[in-house]
């Protein structure tokens, strides 16, 4: 529990740190608060997908249902953050760009990832048989995660757009004041940690379900 | 500012209420569990 309260702690402070302490962009105004919630949002995205993905690999590899259950898990949170990414991405967009959606290359890309890993959780809830569903799940996850780091990478670098530099940019060099870099590296610490905790319980519960299908 | 302190309580509020949900739904596996 002393974790769990710790964790609370600290995103609580990320958040005050981030709305008290931190300056805002003068190009962004009060909007400068969003990148706390939708830059952490998009990193964990992918960090749940390639964690899905390594999972599926190691399914592949062992038949272990355990594998597949943080697989899953994993791909149902990644499409969470995802779906928190897009939405204050969306916000950030009506205020600073005049409209909630305008197909800038990284809205497009995460647009697809949706699709992606939507499709994922649809093959999932329509195969019967746990090691059918598992086999099916895991060969489609490894497909699919093929198309993460050339959606989330590749895809905005090579046409125009609305979205800044990267954080990290071409000079290798943040481009951004370091207090809000460490406010929003302290949320991805947390928002990682929230991961890890939210997908323990959801392995746990997919556990529990198969040991009363079995019984 | 009055903004400020506005949406920097709806935020710590929706996050304490999503933490105790866990909280909650941690217990509830652990009673499940123990059956």
């Amino acid at each position: 529990m002393l974790l769990r309260m710790l964790l609370f702690a600290w995103i609580a402070a990320a958040l005050i740190a981030g709305f008290l302490w931190a300056p805002l962009v003068p190009v962004l105004g009060d909007t400068t608060r969003v990148f706390y919630f939708h830059f952490p949002a998009a990193l964990l995205t992918c960090v749940a997908f390639g964690w899905s993905t390594l999972h599926s690999v190691l399914y592949l590899a062992r038949r272990d249902l355990a594998h597949d259950a943080q697989a899953a898990g994993a791909a149902e949170l990644g499409l969470l953050f995802c779906v928190v990414a897009t939405l204050s991405g969306s916000l950030w967009a009506k205020a600073m760009w005049g409209s909630y959606w305008n197909w800038d290359p990284r809205e497009t890309s995460i647009f697809f990832l949706m699709l992606i890993y939507g499709a994922y959780l649809a093959l999932r809830s329509a195969v019967d048989g746990e090691a059918r569903r598992a086999r099916l799940a895991a060969i489609y996850s490894c497909v699919a995660f093929v198309a993460v780091p050339f959606l989330i990478f590749v895809v905005p670098r090579l046409y125009f757009s609305l979205h800044p530099e990267p954080v990290l940019n071409a000079r290798g060099k943040p481009d951004i004041d370091p207090r809000i870099l460490l406010v929003a590296a302290a949320m991805f610490a947390g928002e990682t940690a929230l991961f890890a905790w939210m997908l323990a319980l959801r392995v746990r519960v997919a556990r529990l379900a198969r040991a009363r299908e079995g019984a | 500012m009055s903004g400020t302190w506005t949406v920097l309580s709806v935020a710590l509020v929706a996050w304490g209420l999503l933490f105790f949900y866990l909280v909650r739904l941690e217990r509830r596996i652990k009673e499940l569990e123990r059956r």
